[in-house]
């Protein structure tokens, strides 16, 4: 088995992490740049490879219809979700799409969790080239708020990009994690994440037990579309407003001018949460500069309405936790979002004390995976996570209402059983529809999946199935049912309406190893056959050499022998080996290189004496 | 979950030999299916009483929650994953079950085979018929306002004085639900004869039916409001 790592899969930027051993303490992996920081951006080359991170964030500038950000806004959502992103965001959506959104990046369409697969395989990469060793499992962290089809997006993301999804963390959780063991904080923590896609606010219980510590999360709310992403769009809105009034020039948002107006928002969003004022210059196509002088008041007048709107979440998730502000002891604010100075304010304000920001706001949340990942790896040492479903679980009942079985806020892993039967003779299926939302009416709810029951025909009344509906610890729904009568289980087959299905991420791993770099281990192996048979053929050669007479017969068996167990080694793939073997015969041959080196330094001397004769 | 799971009491489902441990094995320590015939009181070892006391309760919770919890089990075996997954979700619905004082009422009753819903939901108890058939009016009257767009200050009014009112009935049904609990518990403790303790439930079955359609009222007039 490969290393464990914790990944943060952020709308704008992710990170991988680990636990040090020695230290006990979590860490994040820097990339080949150095940097921690991986943007979440994917570029599809003319020769058809994947580019992921800074290059690729570079891209969006040059190659727009190539590339593509804030990929996390589409995972496990259809079509008609995102009619109000598709006007903010360069998504180019192919038309065909269905159930799930495909996008399309130059001539090739992709699934929102394949383009995440690529940002994981990515960080996979990082953390394989840090240890040296292969990377096979992660714990990766979702917003709490996401549903489950969301999740099972991100899932489906992770096995892409060949890795074991051991667990889903929900990002506030993972935060209260590293604060935790950072801080040893204790009582009631209230986690306010906002990220650059995507809000939050879990409120926890930190609890010490003779067996160790206990993070049980007692509610969570939040909003899947709020983030960083609609500060910049608000900023944008209001410039492109600007410039049509002064310039009658329109922004189309799939313009490489709108997607270099909107870096240079993010400029000055950044430097507004440093300093009182930033002057915004942009060169306009008519040759004109627009200029205008941003102060942090109008700023903050400006992104109003998206700080207004996390605090409703913030309301309802303290209600359910049924405790007021005052009685949270502590406050973490997670996320770059969280930077800006109206955002902390407003939180200090509501809860009437100063909010913790010593971690890293864009590290924090892959050093909480990081924690979880090591508590799955080792077992529950002296942590355990308690965490809540976001969402109420529903059944649609008749005339299209929803029975609520598993409630909000429910600790996971958390089941409810249904008993179906049937309404005329001889019915042979009950249709079930399962949907997770908080509203009364299955319409108003998110659906998640549809199946039929399927019943031996019998007289109306008398089949009796029961049906269980688990949420499983990622807060991922798991269908099973049960004849009561015959204790049979039933097979289901659950067709999710928002997600792939088996064949498509069949099709898709199959299509993963067109882009795929090849496997680490495989990669290894290549590399270790590689150099054993240069260093076979050159010591096969050198003791072919007349000179090689000089060595003692010990340290001719010595080259014998370690050619002998090299060449055994490389029929196997246990790469460390033959590496280990490699290493022995350099050594073994060390007097021979140096006899012949000699040599060929006596006869390049000699030669020229010759030659100079 | 579609693991089968061999259920076996007092038999380890893994090493076959018997076993005295609820939760894990006493001879091999794997973890153990809920016994048949288990219930919710059970798993917290507490009589079927409707008193609970809170902090033993949370206390037993977060015990139990440390041995069962799937991340004990990430590196084990399918059927113990599947073992602990079920196990942890049964303490989970345990839990949001008994910690709440009318979900108890209704698990307490249902386990013992007494939870026998309204007929017809929709049927307002007899004494309170007047006030509802008034309230159902006023409902109809906001909406047919809210559609016309005519005046609906005052029927807001009458209505939020209405929704008080049942706001209160719904407190008379929990304290009376209260009052019958304790009865109940008595019963239990007097080891009363069965005949007794089906008086108590009929009781208990009765306020429940009561106060969700109470509680509807409320809803109904709260939505409407909003």
């Amino acid at each position: 088995m490969g290393r464990i790592v914790g990944i943060d899969l952020g709308t704008t930027n992710s990170l991988v992490a680990y636990v040090d051993a020695q230290t006990a303490q979590p860490k994040c992996i820097p990339g080949p740049l150095g940097r921690t920081l991986c943007p979440s951006v994917v570029s599809l080359d003319a020769d058809g490879s994947i580019i992921v991170g800074e290059p690729a964030q570079r891209r969006l500038l040059t190659q727009p219809e190539r590339s593509i950000y804030s990929v996390k806004r589409l995972m496990g959502r259809g079509p008609a979700d995102v009619q109000a992103e598709l006007k903010l965001f360069p998504f180019r959506v192919d038309p065909s799409s269905q159930n799930i959104i495909r996008v399309q990046l130059g001539e090739k369409i992709f699934a929102p969790p394949e383009i995440s697969s690529f940002i994981l395989r990515e960080l996979k990469n990082w953390a394989e080239a840090y240890f040296g060793e292969t990377v096979d499992r992660a714990v990766i962290t979702v917003p709490a708020y996401f549903n489950d089809a969301q999740r099972q997006a991100t899932k489906d993301a992770g096995k892409l990009a060949g890795l074991e999804v051991l667990r889903l963390v929900n990002e506030p959780t993972a935060a209260a994690l590293a604060y935790g063991l950072h801080e040893k904080q204790r009582g009631t923590v209230a986690v306010y994440d906002l990220g650059g896609g995507t809000f939050d606010i879990s409120v926890l219980k930190l609890i010490s037990t003779n067996e160790g510590d206990i993070f049980q999360v007692l509610s969570t709310n939040g909003d899947t579309h709020l983030g960083g992403d609609d500060i910049d769009h608000l900023l944008q809105a209001f410039v492109h407003e600007q410039i049509l009034q002064k310039d009658q020039i329109d922004f189309s948002p799939h313009g490489e001018l709108a997607q270099e107006l909107r870096k240079e928002l993010i400029v000055v969003k950044h430097k507004l949460s440093e300093t009182d004022k930033v002057l915004l210059r942009f060169a306009l196509p008519n040759g004109r500069v627009f200029e205008h002088e941003f102060t942090r008041g109008s700023f903050e007048a400006l992104i109003r309405p998206v700080v207004d709107r996390t605090m409703a979440p913030v309301r309802q998730a303290l209600e359910d936790a049924q405790l007021s502000p005052k009685q949270i002891d502590e406050v973490v604010l997670v996320g770059g979002t969280t930077r800006t100075p109206v955002i902390r304010r407003t939180v200090e304000e509501y809860f009437g004390r100063k909010p913790h920001t010593e971690l890293n706001p864009d590290e924090v949340v892959a050093l909480g995976a990081a924690v979880q990942a090591n508590i799955l790896d080792r077992g529950v040492e002296n942590m355990l996570l308690l965490d809540v479903t976001p969402l109420s679980l529903g059944i649609e009942t008749y005339g299209g209402a929803v029975a609520k079985i598993i409630p909000r806020n429910s600790t996971i892993p958390a089941s409810a059983q249904e008993l179906y039967t049937t309404g005329v003779d001889n019915q042979t299926g009950i249709e079930v529809h399962v949907l997770q939302g908080e509203r009364e009416l299955a319409k108003d709810c998110r659906s998640l999946a549809r199946f039929t029951l399927r019943i031996p025909p019998a007289p109306a009344g008398m089949p009796r199935v029961e049906v269980k509906f688990l949420i499983d610890a990622n807060g991922i729904l798991q269908v099973a049912a049960r004849d009561v009568r015959t204790e049979q289980e039933h097979s289901i087959e659950v067709q999710p309406s928002y997600g792939l299905n088996d064949a498509d991420i069949e099709r898709m791993l199959e299509e993963s190893i067109e882009y795929a770099e090849q496997d680490f281990a495989e990669r290894q192996l290549i590399e270790a056959r590689t150099d054993s048979e240069s260093i076979l053929a050159a010591t096969a050669k050198a003791m072919a050499n007349r000179r090689a007479a000089e060595l003692s017969e010990p340290e001719r068996m010595k080259i014998e022998q370690g050619v002998a167990v090299l060449k055994e080694a490389v029929v196997g793939s246990d790469y460390k080996l033959i590496r280990r073997r490699v290493d022995e015969l350099n050594h073994a041959t060390e007097h021979l290189a140096e006899i012949l080196m000699n040599t060929a330094v006596q006869t390049a001397l000699e030669g020229k004496k010759l030659a100079e004769v | 979950m579609s693991t089968p799971l061999p259920i076996a009491p007092l038999v380890c489902w893994s090493c076959h030999e018997r076993t005295i441990g609820t939760h894990f094995c006493s001879s091999c320590g794997k973890i153990q299916q809920v016994p048949e015939h288990s219930d919710y009181f059970a798993m917290f070892d507490l009589p079927r009483k409707l008193w609970v006391d809170m902090g033993m309760l949370e206390q037993k919770f977060l015990q139990l929650s440390w041995k069962l919890h799937p991340d004990n089990f990430t590196n084990a075996t399918p059927e113990e994953r599947a073992i602990s997954l079920r196990r942890s979700s049964e303490l989970n619905d345990a839990h949001r079950t008994l910690r709440d004082p009318v979900a108890r009422v209704e698990y307490l009753l249902a386990i013992e085979g007494a939870r026998v819903e309204g007929k017809n939901k929709q049927q307002a108890p007899p004494e309170l018929l007047e006030e509802v058939f008034e309230l159902n009016e006023s409902l109809d009257e906001l909406r047919e306002a809210k559609a016309s767009g005519g005046d609906t200050a005052a029927l807001k009014q009458s209505l939020g004085t209405a929704e008080k009112n049942f706001q209160g009935k719904l407190a008379e049904v929990d304290s009376e639900l209260q009052g019958v609990a304790k009865e109940w518990d008595k019963a239990m403790d007097a080891k009363a004869d069965a005949a007794a303790r089906k008086g108590v439930m009929a009781q208990l079955n009765e306020l429940l039916n009561r106060r969700s359609y109470v509680r509807n009222l409320v809803v109904n007039v709260q939505k409407e409001l909003a």
